[in-house]
């Protein structure tokens, strides 16, 4: 384990050379709760409840729902290992005694707390300044369980991209793939259409989709809703994951000598 | 292990084969397109494809402790070679094995027992200092602490970098950068150590100092090396033993004096002259390669050298220069005839 600390650290390491990046991060953070506030301020005019949440209710959904989008960043990894199978340098990663899945996961790692550390600064700096009283699920076990779907949920996108990555040594071009995953998260996490216009046997069969568990669900677990559904929401998953991790092995075992490493 | 055991054992070992193939073949497939459009739509409907044969049925060995160097123009199977020894890519036939590992297995124990430097690419973390990169290195490879120390300190002594280690990797040189690379890559006491074009775009400093520190991780640690390079400098300063390669095959397996003592045929004698000559003779097979009045360049078969001298000492040069023949006129030969 100690070298795939030793990579998360990298990576952090990495991200910390730019200072610009590091602030305009925060900034950004900061835009976005600030929006927020303004915007749902407006709604909520002279009223106190919109669509069962109340104003600081929904402003913590928000706060944690567009944190936990801005912590899956996985897109990269798919990204990368098909532009280095394409482009011939996939080689670093295959000569260095590491299991690859491994190092992406690493690298997620790292970078994924990076944003979580200076992220979170902001966010509970301007919590304080608008005042705004968190929401927060009253149960321990339900604060496990919202903390354990989010982390299950982020390695599964780790899983899905690499898997994504490794079909670039079959099919060369893997653009159509990337597509399809990106509709389908929009549309499982409701952010094309609102989940609510869906017939219920839609949103059912959805559910059965890992999408739904990585940013929304974990969402409204940590703001105290949908307590029924956390349960069933860690058992989809964790065999999406399980389901993921087989595909990754075989397609590995199976597709890795088609790579030629040329372009280099 | 301790590093003298393993030092000791890599001695000891000097008589085995730590690499070898037999009948070993690559062929890759391509994809072949008319040209413009309709060649485009052509072959969105009908793909066509050909072979290309990189590695024809080679049967190569290589002992441990042994500096080899790989010759060959391009596209001849050099760097193919290279990545099926590292397990990059896969074989189409034949056998391999290298320290005793099927090398596209990708084993860690396998992989942790070789290095591989690529002028062309790089391990290095362009936003990170040398130190973070080492460092992440140390705990891939599992070096304990002191181990990874007294590695660092025997090659940031050698390379001679000690101010360059907390410095942004992609403010150094290349030819800084090229250190960075084979300390990195070396860190770990490697038993075979890969270098395909170390020394591409260096200058004449930087490619001796490269040099030297190769010949001393060759003879000090006895790594194991396998060197390709275009700069025929680095294989004759280096490489006791070379194999030449060209459309695939080994045209040539053995040492690289004789290699090119065989093609060394001529030599070229600069004339200089206080004086304005003209109308010089020269011998029946001598070539006048350069000529103003004062200064004559001419080529000559090795064996009439001293006849063409003789002659030449009637015009009273003021200095004289006999150089042996252009390297590049040497692998040109080397190449177009076939070993």
């Amino acid at each position: 384990m100690r070298k795939y600390r030793e990579i998360m650290r990298v990576y952090i390491k990495a991200q910390l050379a730019w200072r610009a990046a590091v602030a305009f991060s925060m900034l950004f953070t900061v835009a976005k709760i600030l929006f927020a506030w303004l915007l749902w301020g407006m709604i909520f005019r002279g009223r106190n409840i919109v669509a069962g949440f109340t104003f600081h209710g929904m402003l913590s959904y928000y706060i944690v729902s567009s944190f936990l989008s801005q912590l899956e960043m996985s897109g990269g990894i798919s990204g990368e290992i098909s532009a280095r199978i394409r482009n011939g340098t996939f080689s670093n990663y295959m000569v260095m005694p590491v299991s690859i899945e491994g190092y992406f996961a690493a690298m997620e790692v790292g970078v994924v707390l990076f944003y979580l550390c200076f992220d979170l600064l902001a966010a509970v700096v301007w919590v304080f300044v608008f005042r705004i009283q968190f929401v927060f699920a009253k149960s321990a076990v339900m604060l496990a369980c919202a903390l354990l779907m989010t982390v299950l949920g982020l390695f599964f996108m780790v899983q899905l991209n690499c898997f994504l990555g490794i079909l670039t040594l079959k099919y060369e071009e893997i653009s159509t793939f990337l597509m399809i995953k990106d509709n389908l998260v929009s549309l499982v996490t409701g952010s094309i259409v609102p989940l609510a216009l869906f017939p219920e046997r839609v949103v059912g069969i959805m559910r059965l989709l890992p999408f739904y568990y990585v940013t929304y669900l974990p969402s409204m677990l940590f703001t105290g809703r949908c307590a029924e559904e956390a349960v069933r929401g860690l058992v989809v998953l964790g065999l999406w994951c399980v389901l993921m991790q087989w595909a990754i092995v075989v397609t590995w075992r199976k597709y890795r000598v088609k790579y030629d490493g040329v372009g280099v | 292990m301790r590093e003298w055991q393993r030092m000791d054992n890599r001695k000891r070992g000097r008589d085995m084969n730590i690499i070898e193939t037999r009948q070993l073949s690559k062929t890759y497939r391509r994809v072949v397109k008319q040209e413009g459009i309709k060649g485009s739509v052509k072959s969105l409907f009908k793909r066509e494809y050909e072979q290309k044969q990189a590695v024809k049925e080679m049967d190569f060995s290589v002992r441990e402790g042994e500096f080899v160097g790989l010759i060959g123009p391009n596209g001849a199977g050099k760097t193919t070679l290279i990545k099926m020894l590292t397990g990059i890519i896969a074989p189409s036939s034949g056998e391999i094995q290298v320290m005793g590992f099927y090398p596209n297995d990708l084993k860690n124990d396998f992989k942790r027992q070789y290095a591989i430097v690529m002028g062309q690419k790089s391990q290095l973390f362009f936003e990170l200092t040398v130190n973070d990169t080492l460092r992440m290195f140390q705990e891939i490879y599992g070096l304990k602490e002191q181990e990874f120390r007294e590695a660092k300190e025997y090659f940031t002594a050698l390379f001679g970098v000690e101010k360059l280690l907390d410095v942004q990797v992609r403010t150094l040189s290349l030819g800084e950068r090229m250190k960075m690379e084979l300390m990195a890559a070396l860190l770990h006491n490697p038993r075979i150590l890969f270098l395909d074009e170390p020394t591409i775009g260096l200058d004449a400093v930087a490619s001796r100092q490269i040099r030297r520190f190769l010949r001393e991780i060759n003879q000090e640690r006895g790594t194991t090396i396998l060197l390709t390079s275009h700069y025929m400098e680095d294989i004759r300063a280096l490489c006791d033993r070379s194999v030449v390669i060209n459309h695939g095959q080994k045209i040539y397996d053995g040492e690289t004096e004789e290699l090119f003592e065989k093609y060394q045929r001529d030599r070229q004698v600069t004339l200089s002259f206080d004086r304005a000559v003209e109308g010089m003779e020269l011998p029946e097979r001598a070539v006048l390669v350069e000529e103003t009045p004062y200064k004559k360049v001419v080529r000559v078969p090795r064996e009439e050298s001293g006849a063409l001298l003789q002659r030449m000492m009637e015009y009273g040069p003021r200095d004289v220069i006999v150089e042996e023949d252009e390297i590049g006129r040497v692998v040109e030969r080397i190449y177009e005839e076939g070993a």
